[in-house]
């Protein structure tokens, strides 16, 4: 069983590879099972894992919090929407690469003034960026759009995939499973690089400014470069994941990107658990059902859905479950399974003592 | 290098097991679908449609178009159905595509215009859309539901999007144009208020564009100090600065003839906002954003609008009353309604897209296809409460195309109920540059087997 080890603890590139290659393949292969909707659901939560997993990466491993990911996001999705309207056939690892980049580029100018500031500030800095990116959307009109936005067609399934499927519905399950099994593999890759990363040089770096920042400076850290590192790293990772979003979506406008999804990002960020990589794929999977859950409860409970307290629902149930989480997994529900294990193993390590007296 | 070998392994595994697990599955689609080969959402008793359309959030108050055809699609259930088919109307919210704020939408963060299309294409398997509504929302789906076959009829927007037979053969727009209503605009300006400077304000998307489009090719220039758009997704989020900046601008500007391209929502924050600055000029308001029961508010009063359907509450017209029954008959959509209750200009509308379905799924016959209702849709003599034909051809899929000059009563003290709408409706097609016909109303009788 040691492989098995050297997997969960990710102590090699090539255990990371497996551990990451098992949760893709895995998924993919739910992708085949579910119905054409929970597909499409599960695309758009794979889609926001990864921006969950780059503002994880600032937040749990910098120390670095940040209201801005989703002007991130904006940033790749319009990259990716202009990019297309005026390149419609470029292959789609050219579009995704080029929004991860220009993503990467508005983390670089927002970090080179942010690492001057910490804590509120930060946040109050990154907060004035999201805020920022809608009304530019909404006033470039002949780039972007205006309010209405972009448009370009949905993603054409290729021939080999629908040789899978056959039957009445087989385009239209093969296309809602093409794209749920298409953002799975683009998510798969980016937590691979993801889990390399935290286990790199910078990674080890990034920990330690994150904790005493003073030591870090001793033993040579340069503080700017890292912390800059961190944040055009969580922007490029927003950058892909909003231009994931958009392909699934297949438009782009300035309603998509919100205030309030930033700060639904770190809500889902904290309730999956901060820092770890299942924390942002158990962030992606509450958002892509949240619509389920609200509509369960609802017909559960027998709230009128367009009434007021109906309509606010979804508000209701993040904030219960946030509070829920801080008071019982401070580490997140991916916290809560090491919790688990942890007692477990006490409990364990305990029992033969005292039987044994 | 012995992990690294097993690794290879445990991949080995793992791929094969799921190249076994899609062949399984695809299997098992196939077994499915084999059951019946016709067309979707079709049986011998029923057929199956669906929209996606705004039930809360800013544009909450358009709920009432989709349960007005539902109301009319349940009259005609109850009258044996068509062809010995009852029809299924399925609606999903999309919280007018704004769903991501979560203010006041009942839908989850996640559900979009195109999710609730996906739903109903891959899960319902309806056999097409129906009166679903918004400019942005349809336009980011018409990709979707071209590629997938999928009728999208009777769209509720003003957009000249829908009017693309070649490249969408199966895309119908419903109501007229934002284009032709500005042309009728500019007419009635020139001919009321030739000297006067106009304002104008108007969403900042496809419905404020191509207003403002329809007001310049009709031959009014809107000088650009007073040419000024607002930005929904901002006012929803909580901020009206955008409204109260505009407003604030064309009162210092002194105008006193401003045009507005604003859903009913917006319309009323824009009355308010000129009432609180103690500037009233003359309002000329879009159709969808005039509904006197929408707006809400006495100081709509005296509006210059226009209309595409009789008053709601003349019932000289015989379609005001054969609406009125068919609400009354339905209480699940329309709790309440009696003899006394004023009915909006949504309801008609909604109406009048249900009608143009069943009416051509009855002239399609007993073997109904998506490609045969398509051919039906444009050879078919469509009866609707409108007042000007709702017509389509090959090369034309707008829908109605013209519209009379309307204006919102008052009613002392309390919000207008109602408008009155003049005799002459003004036509003319979708092409730039095209004149302005009139004509005098056309009421459409309404069909024997319906009554």
């Amino acid at each position: 069983m040691t492989w098995l080890r050297s997997v969960v603890a990710q102590e090699r590139t090539s255990s990371r590879l497996v551990g990451v290659l098992a949760i893709t393949v895995v998924t993919l292969a739910i992708t085949f099972v579910l119905p054409p909707v929970a597909d499409s659901q599960l695309a758009g939560g794979a889609a926001i894992s990864i921006v969950i997993l780059g503002l994880s990466w600032l937040v749990g491993w910098s120390g670095q919090i940040s209201l801005g990911n989703s002007g991130f996001m904006a940033v790749g999705a319009y990259a990716t929407g202009i990019w297309a309207a005026h390149h419609g056939s470029t292959p789609l690892i050219v579009t995704f690469f080029l929004a991860t980049l220009i993503g990467a580029m508005s983390g670089l100018i927002i970090a080179i003034p942010s690492t001057r500031l910490s804590g509120p500030y930060l946040a109050g800095m990154t907060l004035a960026f999201s805020a920022a990116i809608s009304p530019i959307a909404q006033n470039y009109t002949s780039v972007t759009g205006g309010e209405g936005g972009l448009f370009f067609n949905t993603l054409t399934t290729p021939h080999w995939f629908l040789g899978f499927f056959s039957g009445q519905n087989a385009t239209i399950n093969a296309n809602a499973q093409w794209t749920a099994d298409l953002a799975v593999a683009v998510a798969g890759v980016a937590f691979f690089f993801m889990a390399n990363l935290f286990h790199s040089h910078t990674g080890r770096a990034m920990r330690l400014v994150r904790d005493n920042d003073v030591a870090a400076e001793l033993v040579g850290i340069n503080l700017p470069r890292t912390r800059t590192i961190a944040f055009v790293v969580s922007a490029a990772f927003a950058g892909l994941g909003g231009s994931v979003y958009v392909l699934l979506n297949a438009t782009v406008n300035p309603s998509a990107f919100p205030l309030t999804l930033s700060i639904t990002l770190l809500t889902l960020m904290v309730l999956g658990g901060i820092g770890t990589l299942s924390g942002a794929v158990i962030g992606g999977i509450i958002y892509a059902f949240s619509t389920n859950l609200i509509s369960h409860l609802n017909s559960l409970t027998g709230i009128n859905p367009t009434s007021n307290l109906g309509a606010n629902m979804q508000g209701i149930i993040f904030g219960v479950l946030l509070i829920l989480t801080m008071l019982f997994a401070p580490h997140g529900i991916a916290g809560l399974g090491r919790r688990i294990r942890f007692f477990v193993k006490s409990a364990r390590r305990v029992a033969p003592v005292s039987t044994g007296e | 290098m012995k992990i690294g070998k097993r690794n290879r392994r445990v991949a080995a595994l793992l791929c094969s097991s799921t190249l076994a697990l899609a062949t399984a599955s695809t299997g098992l689609i196939g077994a499915n679908a084999g059951a019946s080969t016709s067309t979707p959402g079709v049986t011998a008793t029923s057929i199956t449609i669906g929209a996606s359309v705004p039930l809360s959030g800013i544009a909450a108050s358009y709920a009432s178009v989709s349960a007005a055809a539902n109301a009319v699609f349940k009259y005609v259930n109850k009258l044996g159905g068509v062809n010995g088919r009852k029809i299924k109307y399925i609606r999903l919210d999309d919280c007018y595509g704004l769903a991501a704020y979560g203010l006041g939408c009942t839908a989850g963060a996640s559900t979009t215009p195109l999710s609730n299309n996906q739903q109903l294409v891959a899960q319902d398997h309806v056999f097409a859309t129906v009166g679903s509504l918004g400019t942005a929302a349809e336009m980011s789906v018409m990709g979707y539901l071209r590629q997938n076959g999928v009728p999208q009829l009777f769209v509720s927007s003003g957009s000249i999007e829908w009017n693309q037979p070649s490249s969408f053969p199966e895309l119908f727009g419903y109501q007229t144009s934002y284009v032709a209503e500005g042309k009728i605009f500019a007419k009635y300006i020139k001919a009321n208020y030739p000297n006067d400077t106009i304002g104008f304000i108007g969403q900042n998307d496809d419905v404020g564009a191509t207003g403002l489009q329809g007001l310049e090719d009709g031959g009014v220039t809107i000088p650009s100090a007073d040419n000024l758009t607002y930005n929904a997704a901002d006012a929803i989020s909580g901020s009206t600065s955008d409204i109260t900046a505009d407003v604030s601008t064309l009162a210092q500007n002194k105008v006193p003839v401003v045009v507005l391209y604003s859903v009913p929502g917006f319309t009323y924050g824009i009355l308010a906002t000129a009432h609180a600055l103690g500037y009233s000029p003359q309002w000329i308001i879009t159709s969808i954003g005039s509904d006197p029961l929408s707006v809400n508010t006495p100081l709509e009063a005296g509006a210059v609008t226009t209309s595409y359907f009789p008053s709601t509450t003349d019932n000289a017209d015989p379609w005001v009353p054969w609406v009125r029954k068919v609400l009354e008959e339905d209480p699940a959509d329309f709790p309440k309604f009696n003899a006394s209750t004023v009915m909006s200009f949504n309801e008609l509308y909604g109406a009048g897209q249900a009608l143009a379905f069943v009416e051509t799924l009855r002239a399609e016959g007993k073997n109904v296809t998506r490609g045969g209702f398509v051919k039906a849709l444009t050879s078919t003599t469509l009866d609707t409460p409108a007042i000007t034909p709702l017509r389509y051809t090959n090369g034309n899929h707008q829908g109605m195309q013209g519209g009379a000059i309307a204006t919102v009563n008052s009613n002392g003290s309390l919000a207008p109920n109602s408008v009155t709408v003049t005799k002459t409706v003004f036509t003319t097609t979708p092409f730039a540059g095209s004149p302005l016909n009139s004509s005098n109303w056309t009421i459409a009788p309404i069909p024997s087997w319906l009554k």
